[in-house]
């Protein structure tokens, strides 16, 4: 019974949302903007379920003896944020920002940019010509490369020209027909949904 | 510990970079015709007109994102144009505030008149459909707890149709909703994106769904020259990541070469 009500909660709504996306009346406006206001209500919902997910595991973790100063410098992280921004504000001066502009962003900034050493580590050792279209791409990759530096600026046209055919049209070729997989994928996958025969959403079995 | 292979090309890229950056070389970037069209597309919107600024990015993109941000600023308030702020991820929330705020005092342009900050909104899909119903009901009050309508500048801004552009500041895919949601209200996209998304929005810029698009470091440069404005971090980080883009293509050429002479001796 319970499965009906959802299938049939999940029929209605795909059904009117999809029906007020061609009608300009006034009522289906206030209609949408009401659903849009429960989704985003709905969300913040999901989101407390991931700070308690948060909390749990790592306390689990920290008991258990598991990378616990990791974990507690997660946790120390978890509850002096809101707290600063709770107590002192989070306009510009304020600890909060202080932290997120001198600990958090660097933090994230140093960690993004270890993927530098491992492009390079692995150009040196894994990108070789093996085959024709290996070599292809891998030709491909040095004059995009190339393209991104100061270089093209003190060269003749033709290294922008050819990194810029090579985004506009094999490039741009290959993006295309993955996007539009993508949305024939989506809308076979929707409408499978919001008539019943996908239901793999509810948790599986018939 | 005994060195390997991976070390010294580890070692050498951090040495690499940081002679380029100590040595404070200037290069000359010119400016190619996608950056043309944003600095072109931005300079044709009246003055006065409200630029919505979408911080759709995380906090380590920053070193990328803050000179492609801050360029782009710095065109809006020379060109009077009113940006609003507002961010679709949590953690472009500060940077974009911060951003704004730093930029504004540069042209003595103040806060709620000159420009605002709406601050963070959770589920970016319903934001942008609901921003298309109505702004204010999706913010009710600012970044600082001001009500919406406290602000002198969103006075009359109630929907997209009061609003010349969308400027989106992404290192991801959240520029493609704001193309796919925003777009079904008919408001013009542009963006500033990390060079690694450039590619995955080109077709929206040949289809016209996106107005226009500024890329990476290299987009920030260009963009730097054409405001005739130094100190925006944008030549600077060109510098090291063609230092480092320089590198990786001796890297990928010496490794082809131990390749070939490997598998000529073994033949």
């Amino acid at each position: 019974m319970d499965r009906k009500i959802a299938l049939v909660a999940c029929f209605a709504f795909g059904v009117v949302m999809f029906a007020q996306y061609f009608s300009a009346h006034p009522v289906a406006h206030q209609v949408n903007q009401a659903v849009l206001e429960y989704w985003q209500i709905i969300f913040a919902f999901a989101l407390v379920l991931g700070v308690v997910g948060f909390c749990q595991t790592n306390v689990t973790q920290v008991r258990k003896g598991h990378d616990r100063p990791y974990r507690m410098a997660a946790l120390a992280g978890f509850v002096a944020m809101p707290l600063l921004a709770t107590f002192w504000g989070i306009k510009a001066g304020s600890p909060f920002l202080w932290m997120f502009e001198n600990v958090q962003a660097p933090m994230q900034s140093t960690v993004f940019a270890l993927l530098a050493f491992f492009v390079a580590s692995a150009s040196f050792r894994g990108f070789r010509a093996r085959s024709v279209p290996a070599t292809i791409l891998l030709a491909s990759a040095l004059l995009i490369l190339l393209s991104r530096t100061w270089i093209p600026g003190s060269m003749s046209n033709w290294l922008p020209d050819a990194a810029d055919w090579i985004r506009n049209n094999p490039s741009m070729a290959a993006r295309r027909a993955i996007l539009i997989g993508i949305g024939l994928g989506s809308l076979t996958t929707s409408l499978r949904v919001i008539v019943g025969i996908e239901r793999t959403w509810l948790g599986g079995g018939k | 510990m005994r060195l390997q292979t991976r070390h010294w090309v580890f070692a050498s890229l951090f040495v690499l970079i940081a002679v380029v950056m100590a040595s404070g070389i200037r290069l000359s970037v010119p400016v190619s015709p996608e950056t043309q069209r944003m600095y072109d597309f931005i300079d044709s919107l009246p003055a006065g007109a409200v630029v919505l600024l979408s911080f759709d990015h995380e906090a380590s993109s920053l070193p990328e994102i803050q000179p492609i941000t801050r360029a782009l600023l710095r065109h809006c308030f020379e060109h009077d144009l009113r940006p609003v702020g507002l961010a679709l991820l949590a953690e472009g929330t500060a940077i974009g505030y911060r951003l704004m705020q730093t930029t504004a005092r540069e042209y003595g342009k103040e806060y709620g008149i000159d420009y605002a900050y709406l601050g963070f909104k959770p589920q970016y899909v319903a934001a942008i459909l609901s921003m298309g119903e109505s702004i204010s009901a999706t913010f009710p009050q600012d970044y600082l707890g001001r009500p919406y309508d406290s602000l002198a500048l969103l006075h009359g801004v109630e929907n997209y149709d009061d609003v010349a552009a969308v400027l989106s500041i992404a290192d991801g895919s959240f520029t493609t909703h704001w193309m796919e949601y925003g777009g079904r209200y008919g408001v013009p996209v542009i963006a500033g994106v990390t060079a690694a998304m450039v590619t995955t929005y080109d077709p929206y810029l040949a289809s016209g769904q996106m107005q226009a698009m500024v890329g990476g470091l290299r987009g920030a440069a260009e963009y730097e020259k054409l405001l005739g404005r130094k100190g925006g971090g944008g030549a600077r980080g060109m510098l090291a990541q063609s230092a480092a883009h320089l590198y990786v293509i001796l890297l990928i050429i010496l490794g082809n070469v131990a390749y070939f002479i490997k598998r000529r001796r073994s033949a």
